[in-house]
């Protein structure tokens, strides 16, 4: 199994918002200036709607450090749907969604993505066959879907003291800090120790609400 | 970034934000809806949390024959709720939890707000008017009966579906051959894997492949046979690659006739010509042959030889141009052997192939080395590129006639493996039996004894199954249009979408035909239809899928359908007991799935294609048949994996018993397709799918996310034949052919690069329909029509 490139560790904090690391810097893309050019109409551009108003910039913007419940919902069908791609096309995903994330030039932080590491499907090789871009605004025929909505309460946790359970599925999220540290983490579920890199050590899955229950005396 | 300064600049030929923005300028790029965007203001005003009766049940995924495991999530309960998300179900063994972005969207395929909530029936004037159930099943019964008493059982036909549900396939076949006594039931699978069906017919007798999808990390070498998987059958490629990943020797061989998203991972590309196939095949076996990879020992054991029809005269391409009306050429096989084969490939040496297929010689080596390398697993894959083939039956027996020279066949990671593209093309129409000729669990009606023992299961007269094969699915609708068909109920599919050369099917009003479509949403084979019965879909009702792997799955009804939607199977059972063959279905309205389920099973058992009982698959993530003391096979033929295989090593193909329960190795010619490009249609055209739409785009283009990704059809142009035409991606060109014609935007360089001389053009937008341009040429043994080759013009609009 060949094994995803090292996790920053607590010797530099995770995300160095200004001074990313060079090797991933868009100006090193190695497509070249093409590519380089294509990224810079990683468009964050959220057009108006008949309002006029413009929707709230994407985080990374204008010092917009957190991704809030409402511009995550702005992607997805529904929570668990991947969200559409919100830029314009360029350049491989990874070579800005990395593991860690990455800042771009003129543009904002690009996240990391949450399953660099899932195991067993190759998530990230094929990242369009299940993230695909947006190329209208038109649709085919209305439709009513009204889809399952973010569960914003957090994890139950035995006192204030203990680790907080994870409240969701892991799998294609096994890359915890993609969420919880960095510039696009929603500050109510940013881990205030993103250094520690075995979060599953202390945090465990809720996989059920049900108690257990002794067979006899 | 934002306010911090202090990162270094990119370096020079980079831009500011600000100049960026200027240069896309404001609407250039993608956005949202405002339906978006109140969502996500009133998802900021509240604290939204999950439904407290939010549940979870199991389903298979409603669209490809992958069949990845979903869990989908129900908020309100089955009686008034809504389905509201999904998810990769993590116990299914097809797909782990994963999906491919039609399957996470799939909950909102279920509510497009223009659903056909009624029954409605065309007036004079053209208009669809609502009626009552009672009254739209009295008119089918009524039709169906006055056609049978004024022209007999061959006026009458139902059209099906792989999308079909196993107790839909099985009421329907057993109405139709049962109760009408009429053999006119065929699927819109005979479109899509009719090819493989005679190709694993006419060498094992017994329909369907002996792997299973373990094979994918069993493997070593994956030849992709004109098989663009990275989008068809996204979830088993992502299992290929998640071997290869962990394995760097694995290797991918993409052979095809396009650049697709699924050559950017190949190891090896390979391009030829259109049709050559064949050629290359043969080639390849020629190689194996002259360099001694031959298993000798497998052969001897294992294979028997045959020779079928070769003339091309004598074959030509079915229905096409004013051939035969009805079509009825039948394959006549003939004993041949190795000695034969050595002598027949003489004909296949690398300088000629190489010129017929345009692959230089040294690729042809390394396939043969590929197949020849002993030591290493070959799974060799295909799907509509094989099938749609005017001679897709050749071409099928070819590629598994690799394996059976070289053995490697019926152990993991050395098997050939057709693709299916529909939920059920495998579960309902191969295994139910479907199709004209066809009865459950490899029978046919051509068969006394097959008929027989249908007659007995159901409990009819001996001679109540007309031993006559029906028309197959083009015929059918030729039929239809000559008027030889009176009454045709079609279920699930879209034929005005898909049926080649659509200008053939264009309906006339006042044509005394009756047309039934039983569908979720309108469509262009709703547009011309008599009546229009409103069904229910996917998890609105009980079923069972079988995907490509021969996984029987059942789910359970989850949500009630809306308005008065009903499922296609209830509407078949109401109909024949309207006209006197309610015997044919004699369980209680409540409880008639598992009933219907457990006497289908009784074709099955003790065949080599059982399966699970009821109960068991309630309780499992689906099971692979043969299912024999409630035991799954997941290889069959094999010894160790098959109950029915006493040896106790090696392969025993036991369905082959006019073989002497040994495979045939069919030596299969050349022949060139039915239409070349020439100095007037100078370009080849070939038509197939995307990621983003499945089929006819019926239920995928109402979902908001992949309309948006893919919103039409496009006709993708080499870039020199594009800079020749002086066009550009996004200008207009008409595509005509000897048929008829069509424009498209042109895309260049988009994520399918045909080479230079061809184009491709997808299939899913009902509003550019490139079934009117492509030629019905089809393959003469299986009748499966041919997609993929014509020959066209382009024109600059």
């Amino acid at each position: 199994m060949k094994k995803s490139p090292p996790t920053p560790l607590s010797r530099a904090p995770l995300f160095q918002r200004g001074e990313p690391d060079s090797s991933l810097r868009l100006g090193s893309c190695r497509a070249g200036s093409a590519c380089r050019f294509a990224a810079l109409a990683l468009a964050v551009v959220l057009a108006a709607c008949n309002d006029g108003k413009e929707l709230a910039p994407v985080p990374g913007h204008d010092g917009v450090t957190k991704s809030a419940a409402s511009e995550r919902a702005l992607r997805r069908a529904f929570d668990g749907a991947p969200p559409v791609i919100p830029h314009a096309a360029f350049g491989p995903c990874v070579s800005c969604h990395s593991d860690s994330g990455m800042a771009v030039e003129g543009v904002g932080f690009s996240p990391p993505s949450p399953h660099a590491r899932t195991k067993g499907m190759s998530a990230v090789s094929r990242c369009q066959q299940c993230h695909v871009f947006q190329t209208t605004r038109a649709v085919f025929a209305d439709n009513g879907f009204d889809g399952l909505r973010q569960d914003l309460r957090r994890g139950r946790r035995l006192n204030a003291l203990a680790p907080p359970v994870i409240p969701h599925q892991i799998l294609m999220r096994e890359n915890c800090q993609a969420c919880h540290s960095g510039p696009t983490a929603r500050e109510e579920i940013r881990t205030s120790h993103p250094e520690r890199a075995r979060c599953r050590q202390c945090h465990v899955e809720q996989r059920t609400t049900e108690v257990f229950e002794t067979s006899g005396p | 970034m934002g306010n911090e300064k202090s990162s270094p600049r990119p370096d020079s030929g980079s831009l500011h934000r600000r100049d960026f923005l200027k240069l896309t300028g404001l609407g250039a790029v993608a956005a949202f809806s405002c339906a978006d965007r109140e969502e996500a203001e009133r998802l900021a005003a509240g604290a939204p949390t999950v439904p407290a009766d939010l549940t979870w049940g199991k389903a298979p995924c409603r669209y490809c024959g992958t069949g990845c495991g979903v869990e989908v999530g129900v908020a309100g309960g089955v009686h008034g709720g809504k389905v509201v998300a999904v998810r990769g179900d993590e116990k299914s063994p097809v797909n782990r939890g994963l999906l491919c972005v039609k399957g996470y969207h799939l909950p909102a395929l279920l509510y497009g707000r223009d659903r056909l909530l009624y029954p409605m029936r065309r007036r004079p004037d053209g208009a669809l008017e609502r009626l009552s159930w009672e009254a739209a099943l009295d008119l089918v019964a009524e039709r169906y009966q006055a056609a049978l008493d004024a022209d007999g059982p061959e006026a009458v036909a139902v059209y099906g579906s792989g999308q079909w549900t196993v107790f839909d396939g099985y009421a329907a076949l057993k109405w139709v051959k049962g109760g009408l006594r009429s053999n006119n039931l065929d699927p819109n699978a005979r479109l899509c894997m009719a090819s493989a069906v005679s190709g694993f017919v006419s060498q094992f007798q017994s329909d369907e492949p002996m792997g299973c999808y373990e094979d994918f990390e069993a493997g070593d070498d994956f030849v992709l046979w004109g098989n663009n998987m990275a989008e068809m059958h996204p979830v088993l490629f992502s299992r290929i690659l998640e071997n290869k990943r962990g394995n760097p020797g694995v290797r991918i061989i993409d052979l095809a006739t396009r650049r697709t998203p699924t050559s950017e991972y190949a190891d090896l590309y390979v391009e030829f010509k259109p049709g050559t196939d064949l050629a290359l095949a043969n080639g390849i076996l020629h190689l194996l042959v002259a360099q001694g990879k031959v298993d000798r020992a497998f052969v001897a054991e294992n294979l028997v030889f045959r020779r079928g029809i070769e003339e091309l005269e004598a074959i030509g391409w079915g229905c096409y141009g004013e051939q035969a009306q009805r079509y009825t050429f039948e394959d006549e096989a003939r004993e041949s052997s190795f000695a034969e084969l050595e002598t027949f490939l003489a004909d296949y040496a690398p300088p000629r192939v190489s010129e017929l297929t345009g692959v230089p010689e040294a690729q042809i080596r390394s396939l043969a080395a590929i197949y020849g390398e002993g030591s290493r697993g070959t799974v060799s894959l295909w799907c509509m590129g094989v099938n749609q083939h005017t001679r897709g039956t050749w071409m099928n027996n070819l590629i598994t006639d690799l394996h059976l020279l070289t053995g490697k066949i019926g152990r993991p990671g050395a098997n050939p493996f057709s693709l299916t593209g529909q939920p059920s093309a495998c579960g309902t129409v191969r295994e139910v039996g479907t199709i004209a000729n066809r009865l459950p669990a490899d029978m046919v009606v051509t068969d006394p004894e097959h008929r027989h023992k249908a007659e007995q299961i159901w409990g009819l007269a001996p001679g109540t199954i007309p031993e006559k094969p029906g028309y197959h699915a083009v015929d059918m609708f030729r039929a239809l249009a000559r008027g030889d068909v009176k009454v045709i109920w079609i279920q699930t599919t879209n034929p005005w979408v898909t049926l080649p050369n659509l200008n053939r099917f264009e309906r006339k009003p006042g044509d005394g035909r009756f047309v039934i479509v039983s569908d979720i949403y309108p469509t262009p084979s709703t547009a011309v239809a008599d009546l229009v019965l409103p069904s229910a879909a996917w998890v609105e009702r009980e079923g069972v899928f079988g995907n490509s792997e021969r996984r029987t799955q059942q789910w359970h009804k989850l949500v009630d359908p809306p308005g008065e939607a009903r499922e296609d199977a209830w509407q078949i059972i109401q109909v024949a007991r309207r006209m006197g063959m309610g015997h044919l279905f004699p369980w209680p309205d409540d409880a008639w799935h598992e009933p219907m389920f457990e006497e289908y099973r009784k074709f099955t058992i003790g065949t080599g294609k059982d399966l699970a009982s009821y109960e068991q698959l309630r309780e499992t993530r689906g099971l692979i048949w043969p299912v024999v003391g409630g035991k799954e096979t997941r290889y069959r033929y094999a010894a160790g994996f098959d109950p029915y295989v006493t040896k106790r090593k090696g392969v025993h193909f036991y369905k082959a018993k006019g073989y002497g329960e040994r495979a045939a190795f069919w030596l299969r010619p050349y022949h060139p397709p039915a239409e070349v490009p020439d100095d007037e249609y100078p370009f080849w055209l070939s038509t197939g799918r995307i990621l983003e739409h499945w089929h006819t785009g019926s239920m995928t283009r109402r979902v908001r996310q992949l309309h948006q990704a893919a919103p039409e059809a496009y006709v993708e142009l080499n870039r020199a034949d594009a800079a020749e035409l002086g066009v550009k991606s996004g200008d207009r060109v008409r595509l005509v052919s000897r048929r008829g014609e069509l424009e498209l935007p042109v895309a260049v360089d988009g994520r399918g690069q045909p080479p230079r001389g061809s184009v491709f053009v997808p299939f899913f937008d009902e509003s550019r329909l490139v079934n009117l341009v492509t030629l019905d040429a089809m393959d003469s043994i299986s009748k499966q029509p041919d997609y993929k080759k014509c020959a066209v013009r382009v024109e600059r609009v």
